[in-house]
């Protein structure tokens, strides 16, 4: 069925619902605030795989900014089963089947699997930093010359074969398992953050001295440690780093997303990664200091973390949308942080939308509590719900129901 | 193809006759919001929003005018609830009445139960047709006469006068319930009823106004885990052990009282797979039912989801044995459905006394019969319009493209607005109760009165 509100006017128009129902006479209807907060779900899910989709497609349009030789590497992107476009993320389309798991929508799926893909890659970015000795590292001789070539790297170094061998997962593409780390969102930050162009790279990787243009040997064509084809799963498989193998310290290493500011922070165990790095004793890291990558990450400590909200929403509704894969114990930023360096940016229904998601992650009692205060002015009506009325009463919404 | 019964079905052939309303000089405080016949039907009770209910009764048919035969005629208005005000959560109670439930007539009275989002009610409903005259101390206006002028004994007779109907609470049952009351349902035992709201229900005895028996929790011990609620509830007509209610979710489950005292177990669930095919953002929300019945039989459950009709068989868990398409061609409209509410409108559903055909109400002041032996089914309007007294109500159709015929109606000429929620069928006889906002229609079907 295709709706003719595109999911951002869906949510607003739900949440506006679930505020008025507040005020109405007789109370809140527990029936019609459940039923809201179901078409919430639907919509923010086909929001949020809209919006991956699109960065994803930002993503690859940089990619195509490069000379001809990195080609390869759109290969590394193209994992079985990936969307070409967005189009295919929804509206929501079910794949057949009764039980749960196979009601999952297949849009989810598919964020699973680009949460895979960019977890991947920039992991194998960031090791690439920390990894003075890479190995193999051949793609450092084709490393890019373009600060927007900062990912071409990846399928190079995503050849670097843990030293133990990476465990197999089993299935490709499924969230990472079994370590503490699950859905991170990554997205390539800004180019010149993780420029391999770093002095900090290993010295195998600095080939970016070369001239931006220059055509790096074709070296990084085949990775040694991917027995298949960039396409395959088995690359992904094969060369997906086992959380071990950063070491202790980095053993949950996590790479949030801030959909706002599109700013990437990767947390270790719980600690900004510079945190972790600024001890002496951290194996990973040649040198006492936060790689280039996340210096400017560093400079704003937001994290979004919405797979971890994903996977609470799936434990609340149990069956209600198809059963998430189990993550393990993901590190869980505190949820209420976000909302307290909130920065507004220049479109303000997309934060509000993006900071909405966040708060009805919290799961349905974060939807509905009765607040008596009649004090309390009633939103503006203009379309979107004002976020900061809406973080504001983030607190009230939480209280739990029983007071209804 | 919407609309396909036609003069030959039976229950089409109908004559009609409208009552309508009262009209208040609230206009909001007369939208019927329930309707219900008794157990002979001869009384018509309906509640509207403001609280009011008022009950309608069959006039005995007249050999002298044969055409009137058997015309229902307003036979008491009460003021059943009162807008209240819960203190402590700052909450208005709303006194629309949600449900009205005849008890079976055990005298002279008629009882009947009603209910707000809060409290039950008990109403007897007595006559007085009779007035004693010639009392010895007191005079013709009740004034206490002078001993001095009594002389003489006399037996005070009873001498007839205008019937006057009187009603009275007789039993109020409060404080049961924390969340909106939607069901109240009688049990065959004449004793107990339940009660329904979004989460638990109660069983109380129609004699017991301090204390009720929680038989069915559903709130989850963290209410962030809430994935469904009660929609609905009743107690099967025969077996005064057993009671089905529906959910958000679109399941029944049919409970035995006899299996433990807390019926959180079900003895049965019945729930039809969704279709993945037809997923879509608001699945959840048509999936939810919004009435269940018991057939008269007791054999068999009807229940109304935003846009069908199923027929269950007890002895089947897995599916329903019919399903009844009400009005299919809203399934691509859900979006605007959703955006102007409609989509949470709560229709109900009613059998026949023969349980051969079931009705549900619609839009535009459409409603639906389906005739189970047939399978045919047939679009009727209630309006003003179209309801000469005594003429046959005509077939309607919603056209959804292709060939359109004279009369049909477009999808998207339908108005939204003029919804029918709530029908009643007379337990014996094609008779019919209409609610179309504040107008109150019954329809008979003269020609083929007896049910077959």
């Amino acid at each position: 069925m295709e709706c003719a509100l595109d999911a951002q006017s869906l949510i607003s128009i739900s949440l506006r619902k679930i505020h008025s129902s507040r005020t109405q006479r007789g109370g809140i209807k527990l029936h019609k605030n459940l039923l809201v907060s179901y078409v919430l779900r639907n919509a923010r899910q086909l929001y949020l795989s809209e919006r991956y989709a699109e960065l994803y497609r930002r993503q690859q349009q940089q990619q195509q900014q490069q000379p001809p030789h990195h080609q390869h590497q759109h290969l590394a992107y193209a994992a079985p089963g990936m969307p070409a476009s967005a189009a295919d993320f929804g509206p929501l389309q079910l794949g057949g089947g009764g039980d749960a798991e196979a009601r999952e929508p297949a849009a989810r799926h598919q964020l699973h699997q680009l949460h895979q893909l960019h977890q991947l890659h920039l992991q194998q970015q960031l090791h690439q930093h920390q990894h003075p000795a890479p190995r193999g590292c051949a793609a450092a001789a084709g490393a890019p010359a373009g600060g927007a070539g900062a990912l071409s790297e990846l399928p190079g170094c995503a050849a670097l074969q843990p030293p133990h061998g990476a465990p197999h997962r089993g299935q490709p593409l499924e969230p990472l398992q079994p370590g503490p780390a699950p859905l991170p969102l990554p997205l390539p930050p800004a180019p010149a953050a993780l420029c391999p162009r770093d002095p900090r790279a290993p010295a195998a990787c600095s080939a970016p001295s070369a001239p931006p243009g220059a055509a790096p040997p074709a070296a990084t064509a085949s990775p040694p440690a991917s027995p298949a084809p960039a396409s395959s799963p088995g690359f992904y498989r094969g060369a997906y780093p086992a959380p071990s193998d950063f070491g202790v310290h980095c053993s949950s290493q996590t790479t949030v997303l801030d959909l706002d500011t599109h700013v990437v922070t990767t947390v270790e165990n719980g600690y900004l990664h510079q945190d972790c790095c600024a001890s002496a004793h951290c194996p990973c890291c040649g040198q006492g200091a936060p790689g280039p990558g996340l210096a400017s990450a560093a400079g704003c400590k937001r994290k979004y973390y919405p797979g971890q909200e994903e996977e609470d929403d799936d434990e609340e509704d149990a069956g209600e949308l198809g059963a998430e894969p189990p993550g393990g114990a993901p590190f869980a930023p505190c949820k209420r942080a976000r909302f307290e360096d909130f920065c507004p940016d220049s479109s303000p229904d997309a934060s509000n939308i993006s900071n909405l998601i966040s708060i009805f992650g919290s799961g349905f009692s974060g939807l509905v509590s009765r607040q008596p205060d009649s004090s309390e002015q009633p939103p503006p009506l203009n379309g979107q719900l004002c976020a900061k009325q809406a973080l504001a009463s983030l607190g009230a919404w939480t209280r739990a129901i029983v007071a209804f | 193809d919407e609309g396909q019964g036609g003069s030959d079905a039976r229950v089409t052939g109908a004559e009609l006759r409208f009552c309508k309303h009262r009209l208040e000089s609230n206009p909001r405080a007369d939208i019927i919001s329930t309707v219900e016949f008794n157990h002979t039907g001869e009384l018509l009770a309906t509640g509207d929003k403001g609280g009011r209910v008022v009950i309608f009764q069959r006039e005995p048919e007249s050999k002298n005018a044969p055409h009137s035969q058997g015309e229902y005629d307003v036979y008491s208005t009460f003021q059943s609830h009162e807008p209240e005000f819960d203190y402590l959560k700052s909450l208005e109670i709303e006194e629309k009445i949600n449900k009205i439930k005849w008890l079976p007539q055990q005298n002279a009275a008629h009882s009947l139960l009603s209910t707000n989002d809060k409290t039950i009610k008990l109403w007897k409903i007595t006559e007085r047709d009779k007035r004693p005259e010639g009392y010895n101390l007191k005079d013709e206006e009740g004034k206490l006469k002078d001993l001095s002028t009594v002389t003489s004994l006399q037996v005070p007779v009873l001498k007839p006068m205008d019937l006057m109907v009187e009603v009275s609470p007789r039993r109020i049952f409060a404080n049961g319930h924390t969340y909106h009351i939607n069901s109240i349902s009688v049990n065959s035992d004449c004793e107990t009823y339940m009660s329904a709201d979004d989460l638990r229900i109660n069983l109380w005895h129609l004699a017991i106004t301090d204390r009720s028996f929680n038989i069915v929790d559903i709130k989850p011990a963290n209410m962030e885990d809430l994935t469904e609620v009660i929609t609905a509830s009743e107690f099967h007509p025969h077996h005064c052990n057993l009671f089905v209610y529906s959910s958000s979710k679109g399941s029944l489950r049919l409970c035995d009282m006899r299996a433990a005292a807390l019926c959180d177990k079900h003895s049965k669930l019945f729930e039809e797979p969704e279709d993945p095919s037809n997923r879509s953002f608001f699945s959840e929300i048509i999936s939810s039912v919004s009435d269940v019945k018991f057939s008269h039989s007791g054999r068999y459950m009807l229940t109304r989801d935003y846009l069908t009709v199923k027929v269950w068989d007890l002895n089947m868990e897995a599916r329903p044995i019919e399903t009844y398409q009400v009005h299919d061609y809203l399934r691509s409209k859900l979006c605007s459905l959703y955006e102007n509410d409609c989509i949470f409108d709560k229709f109900e559903c009613a059998w026949n006394g023969s349980d051969s055909v079931i009705m549900t109400g619609a839009y535009n002041n459409f409603f639906r019969m389906f005739d189970r032996n047939t399978k045919r089914d047939v679009t009727l309007e209630a309006s003003r319009e179209s309801s000469k007294p005594r003429a046959v109500l005509k077939p309607r159709r919603v056209c959804v493209g292709g060939k359109r015929r004279r009369d049909d109606i477009s999808v998207d000429s339908l108005d939204f607005t003029k919804k029918i929620l709530h029908t009643a069928w007379h337990p014996a006889e094609n008779i019919i109760a209409i609610a179309a906002t504040n107008n109150l229609y019954i329809f008979q079907d003269k020609v083929n009165s007896e049910m077959h």
